[in-house]
């Protein structure tokens, strides 16, 4: 693949670009569903390709081609420089961070390669946890689970003298229960919902998820959702378990800081922020015990990597300190734009994308104590487990989550399970009302594979981390 | 670009098996996006890949490739192989797609197919161009998309389509507007109208006020009613959710559910909509009434969930393998226009309420009861006297469509095709056909941003 992407630098330089990174690529995707004690499907994917990014003139110009062949690199190149050309306006040439010539290497660490494991096994697996779902309670009407892996070869050479080569393998799962009685239906699920985790790993961290261990928790807490009260509307104290802080993270905290957002150039689409360039440094996000960190190097992060799609390599750098935000996510040209950063968050989704600003590993840090010590501290409140429903407006102020469960807090302790639980706010002031972060012990880290941004459209996978938090004052049980 | 039909041919003659199916999926396209004043992501794509389904002893299992040599194709053949010789015996399987009649549709547009990427940044430009002003953000894309489908029973389908979308936002500090035109026709398409629009609109959203969250009338134009009926239809008009009785219809088919003005079809073959001749198992795929004068009729099935329900047959709404477990989608929704000359019209129906240009963010609260958050932009106003008003805030709204459909003042008499494929994965353009519509009710729960960058 070296003298493919060799070929297609020299067939972009040729045409007068004055920069081109070329990625080739393999993919192989694998992934399992089981429903209601049947495979409904297992698909075996497998993609290849080159994709040629170019200046010319100042303006950037992609194109693809899925033949690994000299041909198909020169033509890709070609096209690429062309459509550059066609699209370039009057301006001067556009200015990148510089990135040290390098040729490096990253693979992920694993024990087990999920592609050595049966098919038959990961089938099992599926069934058996689907069984103890529909054996935890005869209204559980519905089960499933999915079980996935990747692996994706990707070798990236630059004209500043940047190759990089790259092998990366993920896996995950989860696992579903519906549950219905008099036209009343819940969904619970585990270890999150929208197709469960993953993690950059081997098999080990699918069987350490333990899908059939807890399948009959899952029935259980679907069926008793039908018997539970609808959390009531109010402002209130509210305790979030890891999983959906996670989200909360990434949605209010990680798309805001995308700086590509924002300058506007998400603008149509996903949209952009509420953050302004100068507010680095400055701006208060949250309060003093809010600290994010953005982490390509985590292991077992969706997002860690050696170097990201333009050759920056992978880095840990403090995003929000004591509530105060240090540093957005940037590439090389916005990291140039604005005269901070070094770039490092760009990613494609594939061979046939132009790569992105994208979330990498972003975590909120851990704070100290236990899950039960947030409670103690709630005279009258609400526990959250566990996303349902997600929405944030276009700066990424005004959220709204629901979640399949949720307990009353009474006097320090979780009382009633409560169905049908919302909550909304605006993103400074919600950050602005945490006061407490659970310790180290209590943080978890959960990888999601379906992060929408781009266009056409991307998916990225990222993972964050998170210990269950406490924020005061928010607004729950929202009524249509 | 491949002979589809032709690639789908040799990867049955590959196949090791009792029967087999290919789906072959090809795309060359361009898009190019732009933000401000320039054209910063175009985007070339070329690509094509088959999906080999496999039946060996009532065990199935698939593989998918983009490598069509040979070599490649016999490679796919042996891990569809593979995959089903793992696969526990499916008691329900009833076997892989049969011959069909393939219907005739159209969709296809030769000068569509022709432009070159040189056509295509023009077209951009263009929307650059009629901005008045304002900044610019979107794109201007078209493409060619080639299906094929042939199996070891004889099944054998082609079709080439053809899309082409200008969708623009033009915003400043403060200020913010949203248009869109889509077509299988290039020629359909002005980028230069659509920014002039979205300028225009933009121009009316400044000064922007907030608003009390409360119920109000509302008229929702296309933009904003396609995205809706489409976050509703995900679970509403999906016929395995209806056996799993997480649709609204279940257990409700035959009732008269919304205003007897609704009237909703699937209809994947009408040329005024994105015209498609066969789904992803080789179905034909038919028209279907989902509901009539405000009555529910039924939902889409693909093969594998009806031949599980009885009484059900697929309509031809199998999507892609892996979305298979979240059972069938429609993918051409045509709601029936009324008899408002206008949206003006339509404000004048509703007299005191908002007027809400396009929609942002949809997340699906709870699917039996068709509850649907998510929030305005880009065009949101207060409707006094019937007559569009102020500029407001973004909205967020947690509306529960049955109720936005419940009573409904009016519709407009011309309809719009929205696009509804933001191109993630391989090319399938898709969108709804739907006129404005007035609505009695619409839960507004919260204020967000103001509109513009």
């Amino acid at each position: 693949m070296r003298e493919l992407c060799d070929e297609a630098i020299a067939a972009a330089l040729a045409t007068g670009a004055s920069y081109a990174d070329v990625r080739a690529m393999t993919r192989r995707t694998q992934s399992l569903a089981t429903k209601n004690g049947r495979v409904e499907a297992v698909a075996d994917n497998e993609t290849e390709g080159i994709g040629v990014r170019v200046l010319v003139g100042g303006a950037w110009g992609f194109a693809c081609d899925r033949r690994l062949t000299p041909e198909g690199a020169r033509e890709a190149a070609r096209r690429a420089a062309a459509f550059a050309a066609a699209a370039a306006a009057e301006r001067a040439e556009r200015a990148l961070t510089p990135v040290e010539p390098t040729t490096g290497t990253y693979r992920t660490p694993l024990e087990l390669d999920p592609f050595d494991v049966a098919l038959d096994d990961k089938i099992a697996l599926c069934l058996r946890a689907e069984e103890g779902m529909r054996a935890a309670h005869s209204d559980v009407k519905v089960t499933s689970a999915t079980l996935r892996a990747l692996r994706e070869r990707k070798l990236l050479v630059t004209s500043d003298r940047v190759v990089v080569d790259q092998e990366t393998v993920e896996c995950g799962g989860g696992i579903d229960a519906i549950a219905s009685r008099d036209g009343v239906v819940q969904v619970r699920s585990y270890p999150s919902a929208h197709g469960g985790a993953s993690a950059q790993a081997g098999w080990e961290y699918v069987e350490e998820l333990g899908l059939d261990r807890e399948a009959p928790r899952v029935g259980e807490q679907a069926a008793a959702l039908l018997r539970a009260d609808p959390c009531p509307s109010g402002v209130t104290t509210l305790v979030i378990d890891a999983e959906q802080l996670q989200l909360q993270v990434h949605e209010s905290v990680g798309h805001p800081i995308e700086l590509d957002r924002v300058y506007g150039t998400e603008a149509a689409y996903a949209g952009t922020s509420f953050l302004a360039p100068g507010d680095l440094g400055s701006l208060r996000y949250g309060s003093e015990l809010m600290n994010v960190t953005a982490d390509s190097t985590t292991p077992r992060g969706l997002g860690t990597f050696g170097f990201d799609d333009e050759g920056v390599p992978a880095r840990r750098e403090a995003i929000v300190e004591a509530g105060v935000l240090r540093n957005f996510l940037t590439s090389r040209e916005t990291a140039a734009r604005i005269g901070a950063g070094g770039g490092g968050s760009m990613r494609a989704d594939g061979w046939n994308r132009m790569p992105l600003v994208r979330m990498t590993n972003l975590h909120l840090e851990p704070g100290e104590g236990s899950f039960e010590d947030l409670l103690a501290d709630v005279d009258d409140g609400i526990y959250v487990e566990t996303n349902k429903s997600w929405s944030i407006d276009d700066k990424r102020l005004n959220f709204q989550f629901g979640t399949q469960a949720a307990w009353k807090i009474e006097r320090g302790r979780l009382r009633r399970l409560l169905r049908d639980a919302t909550y909304t706010g605006i993103t400074p002031q919600f950050w602005g009302g945490l006061d407490a972060v659970a310790g180290p012990e209590a943080w978890r880290m959960a990888g999601l594979t379906n992060c929408g941004k781009g266009q056409p459209g991307q998916i990225a996978h990222v993972s964050h981390g998170a210990s269950p938090a406490r924020f005061r004052r928010v607004q729950v049980g929202v009524r249509s | 670009m491949i002979d589809a039909l032709e690639v789908a041919e040799r990867a049955v003659a590959a196949a090791e098996a009792d029967e087999a199916e290919a789906f072959v999926h090809a795309e060359r396209s361009g898009l190019a996006r732009f933000a401000g004043d320039e054209i910063h992501q175009p985007t070339l794509t070329d690509n094509a890949s088959v999906q080999l389904r496999v039946a060996r002893a009532g065990r199935v299992g698939s593989a998918t490739t983009n490598r069509l040599s040979e070599e490649g194709l016999r490679a796919a053949a042996r891990r569809a192989a593979e995959a089903a010789d793992r696969a526990p015996a499916d008691p329900g399987f009833d076997g892989l797609a049969r011959p069909a009649e393939i219907p005739r549709v159209e969709g296809f547009d030769d000068a569509t197919a022709r432009l070159s990427p040189e056509e295509q940044a023009v077209r951009a430009r263009a929307a650059i161009d009629a901005a008045d002003g304002l900044g610019v953000y979107g794109y201007y894309t078209s493409g060619v998309t080639r299906l094929a489908v042939a199996s070891s029973s004889g099944l054998r389908g082609e079709q080439e389509l053809t899309d082409a979308t200008a969708l623009v936002l033009a915003a400043a500090a403060g200020a913010s507007g949203y248009a869109s035109a889509t077509s299988w026709r290039d020629g359909d398409v002005d980028p230069a109208a659509v920014a002039r629009e979205a300028a225009e609109k933009a121009a009316r959203t400044r000064g922007a006020v907030e608003l009390e969250p409360a119920k109000y009338r509302a008229v929702l134009e296309p933009y904003a009613l396609s995205e809706l009926l489409e976050y509703f239809s995900f679970d509403a008009f999906n016929g395995p959710a209806l056996l799993e009785e997480r649709s609204y219809l279940a257990g409700r088919i035959g009732e008269r559910l919304f205003d007897e003005s609704v009237t909703i079809v699937e209809d994947p073959l009408d040329p005024a909509g994105l015209p498609k001749a066969f789904d992803f198992e080789g179905t034909p795929r038919r028209r279907v009434p989902l509901v009539e004068d405000g009555v529910a009729r039924g939902a889409v099935w693909d093969r594998s969930a009806s031949a599980r329900a009885a009484g059900y047959e697929s309509t031809g709404h199998a999507g892609p393998p892996e979305m298979r477990i979240y059972g069938a989608f429609p993918i051409a929704l045509s709601v029936a226009p009324g008899d408002a000359a206008s949206v003006d019209e339509l404000a004048e129906l509703v007299e005191d309420g908002i007027h809400v240009t396009r929609l942002h963010y949809l997340s699906v609260v709870d699917p039996r009861e068709g509850i649907v958050t998510g929030m305005t932009r880009d065009g949101t106003f207060r409707i006094r006297d019937g007559r569009v008003a102020e500029p407001l805030v973004n909205l967020r709204f947690t509306v529960s469509v049955p109720e936005v459909l419940a009573d409904v003042p009016g519709l407009t008499r011309e309809r719009m095709l929205v696009n509804r494929s933001d191109f993630y994965g391989e090319r399938y353009p898709f969108g709804v056909l739907c006129p404005a519509l007035a609505t009695a009710s619409f839960a507004i729960t919260g204020c967000g941003s103001g509109p513009g960058l």
